[in-house]
């Protein structure tokens, strides 16, 4: 059986839940690794020792090779995940990830709410999960080296981003994390900036910020440089702290510290070389897995604990609209030596 | 930017319609049904009233979003978005706001519950299903991509080439071409994958003699393509290979022929389904006829047994009938069409 389905049903012997039903894509592929073309081609119950998977018949032949432990059945009504379920007393479903219809039917059967369940259950990888995610950030960082050194005056921020995804794809990425973001001179202040057919120039700040996946696993990774060799003081000097600060806040990480400890720690260590927190307009970081967005988030108002093989990035940044910004990402995995840069 | 001004009356004519004052949009392709590209997936919650557009969404885009989009009210919220929309309807006192039910999350349907609002099935969906002219011309185009793309890259299919490759070399030619990112993961199929209707690329090797199946299709400006086709390569095809292939040819162009407006999605179905049927293939053909398109490659206006709605004008969906034998080898053959009064018309 697949080894995070084991996982998630000793996580449900745990807290004596006998049935959870699962109903959004995401979720499913992350207990199955099997891909489902969209959402709700799919249900499962998992009880603490089978695993029901609820879904059309042309999936059937394909899941019996790749995903044997499944117990298949041929309906995609709600009404039959609630009939199988009928003899447990303890079930529930994610509230956080269930959509409205479906879970008020399982509600009404009985299904107890958690909400952010499936989410906390994906939050400590496995050995398996982590080879992928060290094989999208190798990807990644290897593609930005032979990026930077292709990227040209002349060329937009559209074209520069279509080369670096293709790069990635040569050296194996299957897919992206996320849409590229590249910005040149002024764009980089908006740290969530749209690519646009701007071109980039001699002599000012690029920002890149991407990520492939492998197997689904994504990898991300941030990178600001000067192109051109008349490098401004100011940019240069941010830079260096933003590095710094990244650097710092990494050491920082350990197993069940608070995430909220590295964000604050990363806003106090800017303001300690001149107030240069206001500018740091986002959280510190982020959980990453089959979403690049998930548990642990390293934010201000978080309530995550970080642990051990958890993923996370750690990405500080200050923008100065009109002018420019800078950010410096690295993916990292929780280790008991404590976090290592995964993006090299 | 201006936000999309028919689409915004078509749903306030429809929002007159229900009785409605608001509607509150989560999906992350709703959003950007009426935005555009702006936000990422689940950073943003839109409330459509009859006067007002108002965004809910991290207050890191508030200077980016109120510079392009002048006609919208942002409110900056990073933790609860529902939350901070019920207590903004209350200061607005709107009270008949609905969300949707197949689309919202539990837990926020909950909320917007006790704040008295109401479930609404797939009002978006609906109003998404029948395209604008505008759309059309979007969808026109990348299927022009799609098309072009998977002529240019016909040199490349060649003994030891493996699907993960040519699917590369696909995706950097409709790139190439202008296309901007993929309806789906594009499949590229030999040999006995082509058995498998949703098979995801791997390492195999292309030899001669051997199923050659593509699904394929590029995006333009947030647009779908979608279209299949499937070929023998190598001299010696198979018998039984060429007769499936016919038959599902023979099924997809009589859709075309076939199909009327206000025949329901079954009544379609049925059309290629009984085609393949008599000629002894039909539990082969193991998924329906076909699905809508737009925005996304699934949509609602499936044409399948079980939709018993009408097809209406301008409704876009794809015709894909195919037979697969497991072990063997599999054929599909897709293009994507448009619902007019005199027939269907092929989107190219």
């Amino acid at each position: 059986m697949n080894e995070k389905l084991k996982q998630f049903q000793k996580l449900l012997k745990k807290e004596n839940i006998q049935a959870f039903c699962v109903l959004d894509n995401d979720s499913i592929r992350y207990l199955t690794d099997f891909f489902f073309y969209s959402s709700g081609d799919a249900y499962l119950l998992i009880t603490q020792t089978k695993a029901y998977c609820f879904t059309k018949k042309m999936y059937a032949g394909d899941l019996k090779r790749k995903a044997p432990y499944l117990t298949l059945v041929d309906s995609l009504d709600i009404e039959d995940v609630c009939k199988k379920a009928s003899k447990f007393k303890n079930k529930a479903f994610d509230s956080t990830l269930a959509p409205y219809i479906q879970g008020t039917t399982l509600a009404e059967s009985g299904f107890k709410t958690l909400p952010n369940f499936l989410e906390q259950a994906q939050d400590v990888k496995t050995q398996s999960e982590l080879k992928l995610i060290t094989k999208a950030c190798h990807i990644s960082a290897s593609a930005f080296k032979i990026f930077q050194k292709q990227l040209k005056a002349g060329m937009t921020e559209k074209q520069g981003a279509a080369l670096l995804e293709s790069i990635m794809q040569k050296l194996g990425g299957q897919g992206l994390a996320f849409d590229t973001i590249l910005a040149f001179g002024e764009n980089t202040a908006n740290p969530h900036h749209h690519n646009s057919d701007r071109k980039l120039k001699q002599n000012e700040p690029v920002l890149v910020d991407f990520g492939c996946r492998y197997k689904g696993y994504c990898s991300d990774i941030t990178r600001s440089w000067w192109y051109g060799s008349k490098v401004s003081k100011e940019w240069q000097k941010l830079f260096d702290l933003m590095k710094d600060t990244h650097d710092y806040c990494a050491t920082l990480a350990k197993d069940k510290v608070k995430a909220t400890t590295l964000d604050n720690a990363a806003r106090d260590f800017m303001d300690k070389a001149g107030s240069y927190s206001k500018a740091f307009i986002h959280s510190l970081g982020h959980g990453l897995g089959l979403k690049i967005h998930q548990k642990p988030y390293l934010s201000p108002k978080s309530q995550d604990l970080l642990k051990n093989n958890s993923v996370f990035t750690i990405e500080p940044g200050v923008y100065y609209d009109g002018k420019f910004g800078i950010r410096y990402e690295d993916t990292f995995v929780l280790t008991p030596k404590g976090a290592k840069i995964l993006t090299k | 930017m201006r936000i999309n001004t028919t689409k915004l009356k078509n749903l306030r004519n429809l929002l007159k319609k229900n009785k409605l004052e608001g509607l509150i949009i989560t999906d992350f392709t709703d959003t950007k049904y009426f935005l555009g590209d702006f936000f990422h997936e689940d950073e943003s919650v839109l409330l459509i009233t009859l006067k007002q557009i108002i965004v809910f969404s991290r207050s890191l885009y508030e200077n980016s979003f109120k510079s392009k989009y002048k006609e919208a009210l942002f409110i900056s919220e990073d933790k609860n978005r529902p939350a901070a929309l019920v207590k903004e309807a209350k200061k607005l006192n709107l009270k008949k706001l609905a969300f949707d039910e197949n689309k919202e999350l539990y837990s926020a349907g909950k909320l917007y519950l006790k704040a008295g609002f109401k479930e609404s099935s797939s009002l978006i969906s609906l109003l998404r299903t029948t395209k604008t002219e505008e759309e059309l011309k979007l969808m026109r185009k990348a299927t022009q991509i799609s098309m072009q793309a998977y002529k240019n890259i016909q040199k490349y299919v060649k003994v030891g080439i493996t699907e993960i490759e040519l699917k590369r070399k696909l995706e950097d030619e409709m790139n190439r071409l202008g296309g901007q990112g993929y309806s789906f993961e594009l499949m590229v199929s030999f040999g006995a994958n082509t058995a498998n209707p949703h098979h995801l690329c791997d390492n195999t090797k292309l030899t001669n003699n051997t199923a050659v199946l593509f699904d394929w299709g590029a995006k333009y400006q947030e647009y779908c393509a979608d279209m299949t086709r499937c070929f023998w390569f190598g001299p010696k095809a198979p018998k039984e290979y060429k007769t499936i292939l016919s038959i599902v040819k023979y099924a997809h162009d009589e859709v075309v022929k076939k199909a009327k407006i206000k025949m329901s999605g079954a009544q379609i179905d049925n059309i290629s389904r009984s085609i393949i049927e008599k000629a002894g293939y039909g539990k082969y053909f193991t998924h329906r006829t076909g699905h809508g398109i737009g925005m996304q490659d699934h949509e609602l206006s499936d044409i399948s047994q079980i939709n018993e709605d009408k097809i209406l004008e301008n409704y876009c969906f794809s015709v894909e009938p195919g037979i697969y034998l497991e072990g063997k080898y599999g054929v599909r053959w897709e293009d994507c069409f448009y619902m007019t009064k005199r027939g269907i018309k092929q989107i190219k």
